[in-house]
């Protein structure tokens, strides 16, 4: 495998000795309205983070993929699936900064991800290499369906789960910083053996970035066997360097910010002089090639449409090297886009982001005025279906508890992808000051049922 | 099968004509003999359009779509499997990716990687066909053998002459396993083997499973929707699966999962793992009952024709090879195995493998080869070593199977072995 160059232009040698094509010419903004003609044009999308997005031109690969296999999908599976996927891999292995394309297996998204190395803390637990009351260690704004995981795999297994409450708004890394350090030592307190820390690299909500570099080093200074690293949101959106964060898991799923089509996410598993490890991770569908390795397992899980795992090459050659500095241009105009626009609203609307820039990806939170009185999950969510029904807003909101009346409850986590115009924001925001004109309140969706 | 007027065409309303079923499989490989559905379907082009809008619609806006459309038409889809296969409750089916996948769920749940409060313990048994999925059977290891389970594997005869002696050998088996008095938790029946390919008379195993106490019998019939009629009241198992995807016209990929008994922790255990995917394969069932009804009799019509054919076929093939099938017709489905000629030299599975490759590349058939090893006893040269499986779907014409037959013949005047074909 060929050296990487650090993100040229989103491609790789690799890519360039496979298509020799010149240049691509920059995307014009009517290409990039043709890109994604297909996004429903009467929507404000402000919610890149939840679903992502999917170019016209990836979709037609994608197509083509499918096509291939329903031609004929006997040769398909024998000769053009591996091969196809492997692709795949050697493309994230140089993304990401890993050592080997071993090290990478192509799942369908972080939720597997996560099983697989929940899983494996399961048998270690069932083979009493952990002792019930051992413990895992998470952020408590660990996304939903990785926490549901964690109690069905853990707490089942006999293990203890101890969740880091983090401070939200936040002003910078080193509150996170010292929070995990004091909920570590008091999990550890009681002489509890703490196997596995899981830490997400971007929370979902609220969403701030999780200084993970310096969390690991914690974990690894604190004795933690392992370390898995939940970048759900990463990839496309901030830096990915593996060795350096130092994690024995990373994941990242491939259709939110790096404009795969749902789904495709990856798992990376450092390799260890540890053989017990490595050899010991399974994908939780078994098939043929159960034994051979979590790469080779996870690259047949019986008849699927892996169609969105294959289009990765056609995302750097056809579409991200259309954009000045490929994917590195994108990031940073995403990022400096989305903080722009998240300093015009809380401006407009008199409040205040929840974490300073430095700590906002591709999407920010903004607080929303306390007069819409949001006070409970329940609230925002049926203030984020008004937004959508009457005002054609798509934008997630977060609920933070608060025991007084003056304190931001809600948020917005705002999303900029390419695909994004300033109209959309101001539409967003002119929906929230007619909402505080007309003295709205999330109480007066209640009685309206 | 539920004889429901809106799921039957009435007699002398347009069928399909034969150019608009070319014309629905007109993305296969022309030059191809396409004679294995059973491995991975088929999808009319009429289907792959529907999931195409579906798929759009997500793209369109997913947010809505996630909130809004999605469950409804994943629930639509579950009632009209609820109706074919003739389950009480629509919350006793569950659509998941592929029976790969429910065979994973129902051994997770079996082995309770999710509770310690399982009945499991070490030393338990579970009971499967020899002839079970490759991949099924590394699942049972997977879960049951790591859990410290004991597995029993029923061997079955092939070829077969008729499924009373599937039934002898059945519980001959069951019998010898729990000899030990070891506790049999789960057994794993196929509805109808991949390799050989025949049909299992489940209903007579389910009821000697239950007069043995086994604790939970989960039917693998992976092939079964669209192959043949499926009563899973009448079968009695607590679990069944079967892909839409293989006979059933549904694009990659989907599968079902009837759980007699719902329970919150198999469902907990099934979602906890899955997360968010493209879900287009499982919501295109409406649009295939449409499909299936253009054709005279509807599925019940094509399953009927599949069969019929198939057997004509494998009869053809068997008098022009001077072989057999390795199965009487009413054990085929639409899938039918027939002996190659001995002279062949099929002595592994490798060269089965070998020979389906040599047939793909040099004669442009695509079928399947199941190398049967001689048993003991048998005397080697005499026996047959090697069987197509050949199949029959509603795309297939009498010339796929004249090319296999000249193929085959070709190669036994040209004095072909596999031990010429190179690694």
């Amino acid at each position: 495998m060929a050296a990487a160059l650090p993100h040229h232009n989103g491609t790789t040698i690799t890519a360039a000795a496979q298509n020799p094509t010149p240049e691509p010419k920059p995307i014009t903004p009517s290409e990039l309205r043709s890109e994604f003609s297909h996004h429903d044009p009467t929507i404000a999308r402000i919610n890149n983070g939840s679903f992502g997005c999917c170019p016209a031109t990836i979709i037609a690969a994608q197509r083509r993929h499918q096509l291939l296999f329903l031609r004929q999908p006997d040769d398909y599976y024998f000769n053009t699936l591996k091969p196809s996927v492997l692709r795949t891999r050697l493309l994230i292995q140089t993304l990401i900064n890993a050592d080997h394309v071993d090290e990478i297996s192509v799942v369908d998204n972080a939720t597997t991800a996560a099983a697989i190395v929940l899983q494996h803390t399961t048998w270690s637990f069932f083979s009493s290499a952990f002792l019930p009351g051992d413990a895992v260690i998470m952020l408590h704004h660990a996304y939903g369906a990785v926490k549901k995981s964690a109690h069905a795999y853990i707490s089942r297994a006999g293990g203890h789960v101890i969740e880091v409450h983090l401070p939200f708004p936040i002003n910078s890394p080193s509150e996170i910083i010292s929070e995990f350090r004091k909920t570590l030592q008091i999990g550890k307190s009681n002489g509890r053996i703490i196997r596995l820390a899981i830490i997400d690299h971007i929370t979902s909500m609220p969403s701030v970035i999780i200084p993970v570099k310096e969390l690991v080093t914690i974990c690894r200074d604190e004795g933690i066997a392992r370390i898995f690293v939940d970048g759900a949101h990463a990839i496309g959106n901030i830096d990915i360097n593996v060795k350096e964060i130092g994690a024995d898991f990373y994941t990242s799923n491939l259709h939110k910010w790096l404009f795969c089509p749902p789904s495709a996410a990856f798992l990376y598993c450092k390799k260890s002089d540890d053989d017990e490890l490595s050899d010991d991770l399974h994908h939780p569908v078994v098939s043929h090639d159960y034994g051979k390795g979590l790469p080779t397992e996870s690259a047949w899980t019986g008849t699927r449409d892996y169609s969105a795992q294959m289009v990765l090459s056609e995302v750097m050659t056809e579409f991200v090297s259309r954009f000045e500095n490929g994917i590195e241009g994108i990031m940073g105009r995403n990022h400096e886009k989305v903080v722009e626009i998240a300093e015009m609203l809380v401006a407009s609307w008199g409040t205040e982001m929840g974490a300073p820039p430095e700590m906002c990806s591709s999407m920010a939170m903004v607080g929303m005025p306390t007069c819409l009185g949001i006070r409970s999950d329940f609230d925002a969510l049926n203030l984020r279906k008004h937004l959508r029904e009457c005002f054609k807003v798509e934008v997630p909101i977060y609920y933070r508890e608060v025991h007084d009346d003056c304190s931001t409850t809600g948020y917005a986590r705002i999303s900029h992808q390419v695909y994004n115009v300033v109209e959309d924001y101001y539409r967003f925001r002119d929906a929230v000051n007619k909402l505080v004109e007309d003295g709205f309140t999330c109480a007066r969706l209640d009685l309206q049922k | 099968m539920a004889a429901d007027d809106d799921e039957n065409p009435k007699p002398g309303s347009n069928y399909i004509t034969q150019s608009e079923l070319r014309s629905e499989f007109s993305h296969h490989d022309p030059t191809i003999a396409r004679i294995n559905n059973g491995s991975f379907g088929c999808c009319p082009a009429t289907i792959i359009a529907a999931q195409q809008r579906h798929h759009l619609l997500l793209l369109r806006q997913p947010d809505y779509y996630h909130a809004k459309l999605l469950k409804p038409s994943i629930l639509h889809s579950r009632r009209l499997i609820q109706t074919l296969i003739n389950a009480d409750r629509v919350d006793e089916i569950s659509i998941v990716d592929n029976a790969t996948t429910a065979a994973a769920v129902v051994l997770q749940h079996t082995t309770s990687s999710f509770s310690l409060s399982s009945t499991f313990r070490p030393g338990d048994a579970a009971l499967i066909l020899h002839y079970a999925y490759g991949a099924v059977k590394k699942s049972v290891q997977a879960y049951i053998t790591r859990a410290g389970g004991h597995v029993i594997e029923v061997h079955l005869p092939f070829p077969v002459k008729s499924a009373s002696e599937i039934v002898l050998e059945f519980r001959k088996a069951l019998r010898t396993g729990k000899s030990n008095g070891r506790k049999i938790r789960l057994a794993v029946i196929d509805h109808i083997t991949s390799m050989p390919c025949v049909i299992i008379p489940v209903k007579e195993l389910v009821q000697i499973c239950r007069n043995e106490g086994v604790d939970t019998i989960f039917i693998d019939g992976a092939h079964a929707i669209g192959n043949l009629p499926i009563d899973v009241k009448s079968i009695g198992a607590d679990f069944y699966t079967s892909n839409l995807h293989k006979w059933l016209f549904c694009p990659p990929s989907a599968a079902f999962l009837y759980s007699k008994q719902t329970s919150d922790e198999l469902m907990d255990a099934a979602t906890a793992w899955m997360g968010t995917r493209d879900y287009s394969a499982q919501l295109v069932l409406p649009e295939v009952i449409e499909f299936v009804n253009r054709f005279e009799g509807g599925i019940s019509g094509i399953m009927k024709r599949n069969h019929d054919k198939v057997v004509e076929m494998g009869e053809m093939l068997a008098g022009a090879w001077g072989s057999e099938l390795g199965a009487p017709p009413e054990m085929c489905a639409s899938l039918a195995m027939v002996g190659l000629p001995i002279c062949l030299g099929v002595k592994s599975d490798l060269d089965a493998l070998k020979l389906r490759r040599h047939l793909r590349e040099c004669f442009k058939v695509e079928v399947p080869i199941y190398y049967r090893a001689p048993l003991e006893g048998e005397v080697d040269d005499s026996v047959t070593t090697g069987y197509v499986r050949i199949s029959h779907q509603v795309y297939n014409v009498v010339d796929d199977y004249y090319r296999l037959r000249d193929a085959v013949i070709k190669l036994v005047e040209v004095g072909f072995t596999c031990a010429l074909l190179s690694k």
